[in-house]
Parts: structure tokens; C-alpha cells; sequence
């Protein structure tokens, strides 16, 4: 059960889906808030102050993306977006805008309520301050600049080590191809999308056990790179 | 030698005629008269010779044959010269006119030589002139037989168009325009020419919208001589030459023309009818597809959305009479079924999608196992009664494809294995390079595909029997993989030992060659 009692704003024009959600986070013991549009969204944001927002893309009066761009201007809060599958665009430039994760139409509660858990934590936790972040056998010593894998320290290149450090500053989130390639190639790069996936594979040759079939730097298909977060191990 | 089947013309002096002898190389009027100067030279001295021996009184009689040659050979010109020179000759050096009865004998003579070269030649120039004409038509015949063949042969309406009107240019050697009727106006369909202006369009329309059952109309309009091509009793179009063309010639010429139109028409109207035939056809079995689908969404749509009602209102109504594990059974119920109409939801949209031609893939350098995660992420629930294995290398080369056209693909045929493979057996996925190829390969343990389905099977609508209760989908996923494959520039092929012996599905695609050099390209210090 939530003692701290967070609450969580619910923003969808649809009254089924608040429905389900409602009832669901209500059953963790999370306050519920509901919108149905992006106007009462933004007022309710400011005037409540809600620990998560749960914003859906498709809202009829707005743009979902205007009321994101306009929370981040003074929020920090999490912010999840609900889009529909093969939306992918759509995804990628929430995500760049400040969303912290999506959620693809139609989703199982449970890994919806397991993920919001997962944000909440982090958020508790303050991301940046952890000079060690250790998931499964992984182990990234951002203070000593190391990498050990089951143990073993591992060498990566400069441009190799910035990219595993950005996925582990947004640890269980996912970092979109044109975040990461501006961050360590620069502005002019932003279309190479198929030399970060050779460097990505690279690097997985490096840390994973099977490289095919990627434990801890996963590929969100046509958006970005997620590297998983300890709560999100299969077997966590 | 030519061979006059028309006239013919097999005996030596008609050839004789209808040979250019000399005239062949120059001008005729040039060698002619010289030409029969010499004969007449030739003459002269065979009369000599004669006179030696015998003093004739009347040797005129030797040159007949120079002049009748001349006029035979070269005309009428060249065999005048030579008929007064055989005069001049004959009278002045063997027959000197004395008294009145030698001078009309030789004023006589002379006559009968002008006689003999007029008619003579006369006679030639016109058998010449059959001859040429035999010939004439013979040729047209032949480029007649040829263009009949040739629009025999072209099937598409807009090739025999611009066929028709290209050798009628030649023929008629003016510009020339074709016009078939859309609806109730005429449209220009081959040919163009700068003169033929709106106005002139209108006036064929005009004489069109008035054409009654009389034959082929011959009608001259600013400038234009407009003609009707008829099929039988259709009119099919209307033909357009530009100001003093051909239409007006010979009667040969006419009749050619005559003839040449009728196959046009002909040739024009079996385009019509082969395009009319063609459209309905495709009319048909446009309905008939349209009807299967909406049969089949129809039925596929509500079986699983009964399962879900019926769960779902059992537990509403009933509820205080299940315990947990038949609450859960319902619950799972409702789930289960509802992914299974997401994915056929899924699936018809797609199909919408392939109908309209509306994959445009959008090519990437990509990773196959993040497709391949990507599609056994989605289908996990799927396989889980399943024994998974998957054989995926590390050190894959890159493929250029659509990511999503490929996942989706991926899935269709994990769903497909989970769906006729029974619980607990092998599913495999495996993934290997061979001759310049990547090779995916799915393998189940299943229901497997019988040779005379194999055809079928990634046809629209086409199932396979399943002898359990577990419904069998609607049919499109292996069309839908197929296309989507296809779109990415690859190709699914189906393996089965037989019914009951399980099945491989295998999806081929080309590795890219700059795989190589892509990875050396990366910056990465």
C-alpha cells in the first residue's frame, strides 16, 4: 500500500479508459485526478501539484504535445504519454518534448501500474545522485568512469561510454535516436540513425550475454534505447 | 526482274518495254538522243553495207527498226530525231528526190517514220505506265498486308492509336489526327498538330453528333478533310487530315485508303470492346473480394467479441456464484480473447492498407534482432503455451528494411505457429546468411500443410482445418506477411513434410553489400 499517498492526473477525452485506470491505480493506494481535456489538464497540474501525469496524445481540444511543452516549462514531474500503435513519430517528438516514457493502445494494467511504480521510485530516489547505478550484472561507476560487467571491467571508447552514460542517467526510460545522437555527434548527425545502430550493436557485443537477445540496452523499435532500470528486470 | 502476276507481262517485248535501259542511270532526254543517233549510225551503215551488194531502191526501209527502238527506249523525243535523221539520210544519200513521185514517196516515207515513232512510243510510254502502276499496288498491297498484321499485334488501345496515325502520315504525307469519342465529345487520341484548333474540334464533333448509318463521309472544313472510321455499323472514330491531303488522289489510291481505314477501325473497335471486357471482369471480382471480406470480418469480428460478452456478463449477473479460479478462467476469457481481436483488427486494417497500394516502405539500415525481439515481445503471450527456442547469431550482417512492415510480418507468423501448433511443442526461430541471403526461418511441430494446400496457402481467406475447438484466424496473416515481404524486397516460401508433420516458414531477404563498409564508417574514437 502508498503511504506517502501520491497522486497521479489522469488526462484522456476517453471516460473508459479513466475509468479502468482510475480503478486500478485507486487499488495501489494512488490518489486519481481526471482531465478530459488539455485546458483542465494544465490548470489541474498547477493547482494540485500531482506526483505522475498520465497524458493521452490524441486529446480533442489540444494538441497532447502543446500541454506537455507547456508543463515542462515549470514541471519536473513524470510525465507518461498514451498513444496508439504505428504513431511512431508522434512518440519519438513527445518523448523529445520531455515525456519520460509512452504507453502503446491497448496496454495490460499491470505493466502500466508496474512502470508508474518504477517512475515514482526514481523520482524519490533523485536520478542524478547515485555516483554507482547497478542493474542485474551490469555495473557503471559514473564517479570513476568504469565499467564492469559480472565483475569484469569492460573498455569502451569515449563516444561508447557517453552513450551508456546517457542511458543510465535515464535509466528505464527511453532515450530517442536523435537524443543520442546529438549528444555525442553533434547537431549535423541527427539523421544517422543507422551508424548509432552499429555503434549500439558494438557495444552489446560488449556487455550482453547474448547480443542478440539484448538484458540490459534494449531497442524500442523505430523511437530509441532504453537500458532497463533494476525494477525491470525480468526476474526483479 | 520483277514478276508481273497483275498484267502479265511475261513476253520479251513488254519487258523490253518496261525496261529503263540506259534511262536508268541518267536522264533519258539526255542519253536518249545521242542514243538514237547511234542507232541511226548503226543503221546507216548496215544500209551501206546492203547497198554494196544490192542497190535497193528504197533503203528508208533499214532505219524502221532504229526509230521503232528509239521509241520503245527512250520516247518520243529521242525517236522524232532519230525518224529525221533516217530520213535526211535515206533520201539524201541513197534516194535523191528527182521528180514529184520520188518526193511524195519520200514525203510518204517520212511520214510513215514520224507514224512509226509517235505511235511506237505512245504504245511503250503507256504499257510502261501499267506496268508501273502493277507495281504500285503491288507495293501497297504488301504495306497494306504488314499494317494489319502489325495492329493485329498491338493490344493497347493508345499504342494502335499513335500506330494508325503514324502510317497514315506517311501516306497521305500531311498531318494527320485521330479522334475517339469519350462520352458524347470526341477527344484527340493520337497525333497533333498546332493547326488543328478547338474550333476544328468542334466541327468534327459537329459532323460526328450528325453522322446517320451512311457509309465512310468524306468531309472537307477549314482545312481539314474529316473522314469516319466504321466497324460493321459503329462508328469508332473520326480521322483528320490536314488541307490537300491524300483523300483526293487516284482511285488506287482511294481504294487503299478505303482499306486501310477499315482495319483501322476494326483494330480500334477489339481495343474497345477488350478494354469494356477487361473492366468488367475486374468490376466482378472486385464485388466478390469485397463480399469475402466483409463475410469474413464479419464473422471473425464477432466470434471473439462473444467469448468477451458472454465472460463479462457472466460475471456481472452471476457473480457471487463463481469462486476464484472460475472468476480467473472468465477473466483470462475476456483477455485472450480480446488480444485476438486486436491482432485480427490488426490484420484487416493492413489488408486495407495492400489494397489501396498504399505500402510505401521506408528503407533503414537495421538490426534483425531488434525486429525479432520487437515481434516475440508481441506475441509473448502468443507463445507462452509454447516451447520457445530462438537461434539468432550475434554478428548478423545489417538488413535494409521497414521496421514495422518486417515486425508485422515476424509476427503473422508467430501468431500463425502458436495458432496451429499444439500446447507444449517446439516453436523455433532461427536466423542464418547464406549465398547473399538472410534466411529466417519459423518452425512448428504442427498441424503442417498438405502439397495440394501449399499453392494456396498464402492466398486470401484460406485456412487451414483445425480439428480442435481453438478458432482458426481470418485467414489474411500469410497473405499480409507475404506482401509486406515482398514490399521490403524479399520473398516467404512454406515447407512441409505433410499433414500433421509440422511446417517451416521461411523468409528470404537480400543482405545489403555496404553492410561491410558501414561498419568501418562509424566515428568512433
Amino acid at each position: 500500500m502508498n503511504e506517502r499517498h501520491e497522486t497521479i492526473l489522469v488526462v484522456d477525452d476517453e471516460p473508459q479508459i479513466r475509468r479502468f485506470l482510475r480503478t486500478s491505480l485507486a487499488a495501489h493506494g494512488y490518489g486519481v485526478l481526471e482531465a478530459s481535456n488539455g485546458a483542465d489538464a494544465l490548470r489541474l497540474a498547477s493547482s494540485e501539484r500531482p506526483d505522475l501525469m498520465v497524458l493521452d496524445l490524441g486529446l480533442p481540444d489540444s494538441d497532447g504535445l502543446d500541454v506537455l511543452k507547456g508543463l515542462r516549462e515549470w514541471s519536473h514531474m513524470p510525465i507518461f504519454i498514451l498513444s496508439v500503435r504505428q504513431a511512431e513519430a508522434e512518440k519519438v517528438k513527445a518523448l523529445e518534448a520531455g515525456a519520460d516514457d509512452y504507453v502503446t493502445k491497448p496496454f495490460g494494467t499491470a505493466e502500466f501500474v508496474a512502470r508508474v511504480k518504477s517512475a515514482l521510485r526514481r523520482r524519490v530516489q533523485g536520478a542524478p545522485g547515485e555516483p554507482v547505478f547497478v542493474v542485474g550484472g551490469l555495473q557503471f561507476d559514473l564517479a570513476r568512469r568504469v565499467v564492469t560487467i559480472d565483475g569484469a571491467e569492460i573498455h569502451l571508447s569515449p563516444k561508447q561510454y557517453r552513450l551508456l552514460q546517457m542511458l543510465v542517467q535515464n535509466a528505464g526510460k527511453v532515450v530517442t535516436h536523435e537524443q543520442l545522437l546529438r549528444e555525442i555527434w553533434g547537431a549535423d548527425h541527427t539523421e544517422d540513425v543507422q551508424y548509432l545502430r552499429v555503434f549500439v550493436r558494438k557495444i552489446r557485443n560488449k556487455i550482453e550475454a547474448d547480443p542478440a537477445r539484448p538484458r540490459y540496452l534494449l531497442t524500442e523499435l523505430g523511437v530509441g534505447y532504453r537500458l532497463r532500470a533494476p525494477d525491470q528486470l525480468p526476474d526483479a | 526482274m520483277h514478276r508481273w502476276h497483275i498484267l502479265d507481262l511475261e513476253s520479251f517485248w513488254t519487258r523490253l518495254i518496261a525496261l529503263r535501259w540506259m534511262g536508268r542511270y541518267a536522264d533519258i532526254r539526255h542519253v536518249g538522243y545521242p542514243a538514237s543517233a547511234g542507232l541511226v549510225a548503226v543503221s546507216w551503215a548496215a544500209a551501206a553495207f546492203i547497198f554494196h551488194f544490192v542497190q535497193l531502191p528504197d533503203l528508208g526501209i533499214v532505219f524502221l527498226p532504229a526509230v521503232l527502238l528509239s521509241a520503245i527506249l527512250w520516247g518520243r523525243g529521242p525517236s522524232l530525231w532519230a525518224a529525221m535523221l533516217s530520213v535526211a539520210i535515206s533520201s539524201l544519200l541513197y534516194h535523191p528526190a528527182e521528180g514529184l513521185v520520188e518526193q511524195t514517196a519520200e514525203f510518204i516515207d517520212t511520214i510513215l517514220f514520224v507514224g512509226v515513232a509517235i505511235a511506237g512510243s505512245d504504245l511503250a510510254a503507256h504499257i510502261r505506265r501499267q506496268a508501273d502502276e502493277a507495281t504500285h499496288r503491288e507495293t501497297m498491297m504488301a504495306q497494306l498486308y504488314a499494317f494489319s498484321r502489325r495492329l493485329a499485334g498491338i493490344g493497347d488501345p493508345d499504342e494502335l492509336f499513335r500506330a494508325i496515325v503514324e502510317h497514315l502520315r506517311a501516306v497521305l504525307r500531311t498531318d494527320v489526327v485521330l479522334l475517339v469519342p469519350v462520352g458524347s465529345e470526341l477527344v484527340v487520341a493520337a497525333g497533333s498538330s498546332a493547326a488543328f484548333s478547338p474550333q476544328d474540334k468542334a466541327a468534327a464533333e459537329g459532323l460526328w453528333a450528325g453522322q446517320s448509318a451512311r457509309p465512310a463521309e468524306l468531309t472537307l472544313l477549314a482545312g481539314w478533310q474529316f473522314r469516319t472510321l466504321r466497324s460493321g455499323r459503329t462508328n469508332v472514330a473520326m480521322l483528320a487530315a490536314h488541307d490537300g491531303g491524300g483523300f483526293r488522289d487516284s482511285k488506287v489510291l482511294r481504294d487503299y485508303l478505303d482499306s486501310l481505314l477499315d482495319q483501322a477501325a476494326v483494330a480500334i473497335e477489339r481495343t474497345q470492346l477488350a478494354r469494356a471486357y477487361e473492366d468488367a471482369r475486374v468490376r466482378a471480382k472486385t464485388e466478390s473480394l469485397r463480399e469475402a471480406l466483409l463475410n469474413s470480418i464479419s464473422h471473425d469480428l464477432q466470434t471473439p467479441l462473444a467469448s468477451i460478452v458472454g465472460s463479462a456478463t457472466a460475471l456481472q449477473s452471476f457473480e457471487g456464484l463463481y469462486d476464484s479460479e472460475a472468476r480467473g478462467e472468465l477473466v483470462a476469457t475476456i483477455r485472450e480473447e480480446a488480444e485476438r481481436l486486436h491482432h485480427i483488427i490488426g490484420n484487416i486494417l493492413d489488408l486495407t492498407r495492400i489494397k489501396a497500394g498504399d505500402i510505401s516502405p521506408r528503407l533503414e539500415v537495421v538490426e534483425l534482432s531488434d525486429i525479432m525481439n520487437a515481434a516475440l515481445r508481441r506475441t509473448r503471450r502468443s507463445l507462452a503455451d509454447h516451447q520457445l527456442a530462438v537461434l539468432i547469431p550475434a554478428d548478423l550482417p545489417m538488413l535494409r528494411l521497414d521496421l514495422f512492415l518486417m515486425e508485422h510480418a515476424l509476427v503473422n507468423l508467430l501468431e500463425n505457429a502458436s495458432k496451429y501448433a499444439p500446447k507444449g511443442t517446439r516453436i523455433e526461430v532461427a536466423a542464418r546468411v547464406e549465398d547473399g541471403n538472410m534466411l529466417i526461418d519459423v518452425t512448428d511441430s504442427g498441424v503442417g500443410i498438405s502439397s495440394m494446400d501449399m499453392e494456396r496457402i498464402f492466398d486470401r481467406f484460406v485456412r487451414a482445418a483445425t480439428t480442435d475447438a481453438r478458432p482458426a484466424g481470418s485467414g489474411l496473416g500469410l497473405t499480409i506477411c507475404r506482401a509486406f515481404v515482398e514490399a521490403n524486397g524479399g520473398h516467404v516460401e512454406a515447407y512441409s513434410l505433410g499433414p500433421g508433420k509440422g511446417a517451416t516458414f521461411r523468409i528470404r531477404l537480400p543482405v545489403p553489400e555496404a553492410s561491410a563498409s558501414l561498419d568501418t564508417a562509424v566515428h568512433d574514437e
